[in-house]
């Protein structure tokens, strides 16, 4: 990294796309883009010459549309935490992935999409649009393509987004009936700033106690948000009881690959996981009825 | 290009400012306009001794670019007294003792104005996690968030006379 103090020379304020692209395509790694400035004036990295904001790109906005709900990447995370949208149904565990991150103060600032292109491997937001499906919208210069959001993360604090790339939306797909979601955070000192020591995203579909279909997305255990894959396996098609869903959780903390930090041993976070995953499951559950 | 040319509303006046781009509102406000008020703690967005209202919102003037906020209007804890009277919440903390080291102070007032401006009624619960956002080493939030409740139910009663 560069030596020195974040003395950025340039803001601009691109009023279209377009012009977005056309300056971080053109001033590369030196270019930064700006939304909250929660995660870039935290970290303020000295070889940041340009900042572009996107304040004018229009990105603020939650709606909704014939398949699902779409959300601008500059949307403020207080927004979503109290959005109708997501008060109800499976889409609650966006609400309360947004609720749990840092403080309502921080929530008044920090975005959606800086929250996901920070990329870092506790993100909550992340989580909650995993178990979701969610696809993300990413504008170039040579126009926009869609990911899904598992696709999006590729090692820690790195995305799939290329140098003169943006995201600019978020596209939630809507959920069958009978669908519950939920999320949970472990903290270390349990105050409202305190990153995650684990995170867990869960959403089942369920009908007549059984699992028509299933969510794991694990946070803060491995390089990126990851899903624990073999323990929806586990679940999908099978009569839900508390065995099963005991056994999906340890196989969960198994799919986890957690390191020693400031944080948590990787052996708390392992066991943990398996906590939170089981509370998760059980509470998705409870969700499915309504 | 370096320096660019703002114009912001601070405590209801106007003013033309030429600003780097790496400057925060909170450099602004405390070394450009001498508002010292409004505090600086751990500048990473930690601890809200911070806290202005810009646009009626709670922001962190330690996370904010003068640049972001050009044609916006901010409210610091300067501008909350009319006069030589002091508004119902600093009024509150004085009467609850709610003040220790004071250092928290501007960044938890300001915090409940705009909690206050978009719910004139918070339950203790609300106002307790919008404290959340302000580290305070000294009270134990017992007092502030009691005199939030009395201020807000003396604005309650103003407001209905």
């Amino acid at each position: 990294m560069k030596e020195g103090f974040f003395r950025p020379r340039e803001y601009h304020r691109p009023n279209n796309l377009q012009e977005a692209t056309w300056l971080l395509s053109s001033f590369g790694k030196r270019a930064k883009l700006i939304a909250g400035g929660t995660d870039l004036l935290v970290n303020k990295p000295p070889e940041v010459e340009c900042l572009i904001d996107v304040a004018s790109l229009d990105l603020n906005y939650i709606r909704k549309d014939g398949d699902g709900i779409r959300i601008g990447a500059a949307t403020t995370l207080d927004l979503i935490e109290r959005s109708p949208m997501f008060s109800a149904g499976p889409y609650v565990v966006l609400s309360e992935a947004a609720g749990n991150m840092a403080t309502p103060t921080v929530r008044n600032m920090a975005t959606i999409g800086g929250n996901i292109c920070n990329a870092s491997p506790a993100a909550d937001l992340s989580l909650a649009l995993m178990v979701l499906d969610s696809t993300v919208k990413i504008y170039g210069l040579g126009g926009s393509r869609v990911l899904p959001i598992g696709a999006f993360f590729e090692d820690v604090n790195k995305t799939a987004l290329a140098e003169d790339e943006l995201l600019v939306e978020i596209h939630i797909p809507m959920s069958p009936g009978g669908t519950g979601a939920s999320f949970l955070k472990l903290r270390h000192h349990q105050t409202a700033i305190d990153l995650a020591v684990v995170n867990v995203a869960t959403r089942l579909t369920c009908s007549d106690d059984f699992c028509e279909d299933a969510r794991i997305a694990l946070g803060a255990v491995a390089k990126r948000p990851i899903y624990a894959e073999k323990a929806k396996r586990l679940l999908t098609g099978k009569r839900l009881d508390g065995k099963l869903i005991q056994e999906a959780a340890e196989i969960a903390s198994k799919e986890a690959k957690p390191i020693d930090d400031v944080r948590g041993s990787a052996r708390y976070r392992r066991r943990m996981i398996a906590v939170l995953v089981k509370r998760a499951l059980e509470l998705s559950i409870t969700r499915c009825e309504t | 290009m370096t320096k660019r040319d703002i114009n912001i509303c601070v405590n209801g006046k106007w003013c033309e400012l030429a600003v780097e781009p790496y400057e925060t509102l909170l450099d602004i406000l405390r070394n450009r306009l001498g508002l010292t008020g409004t505090k600086s703690g751990c500048a990473k967005g930690e601890c809200g001794a911070c806290t202005v209202n810009i646009d009626g919102k709670a922001i962190l003037s330690c996370l904010t670019l003068a640049v972001q906020v050009d044609g916006k209007e901010i409210l610091t804890i300067e501008g909350l007294p009319k006069g030589a009277e002091l508004h119902p919440l600093q009024e509150s903390f004085v009467k609850h003792s709610a003040v220790q080291c004071g250092y928290c102070t501007p960044g938890m007032i300001m915090n409940a104005k705009a909690l206050l401006n978009h719910n004139s009624n918070p339950s203790e619960k609300e106002v307790r996690k919008t404290l959340s956002s302000n580290l305070c080493r000294c009270t134990g939030y017992e007092r502030p968030v009691k005199a939030i409740l009395e201020a807000a139910r003396i604005m309650r009663g103003k407001d209905e006379r």
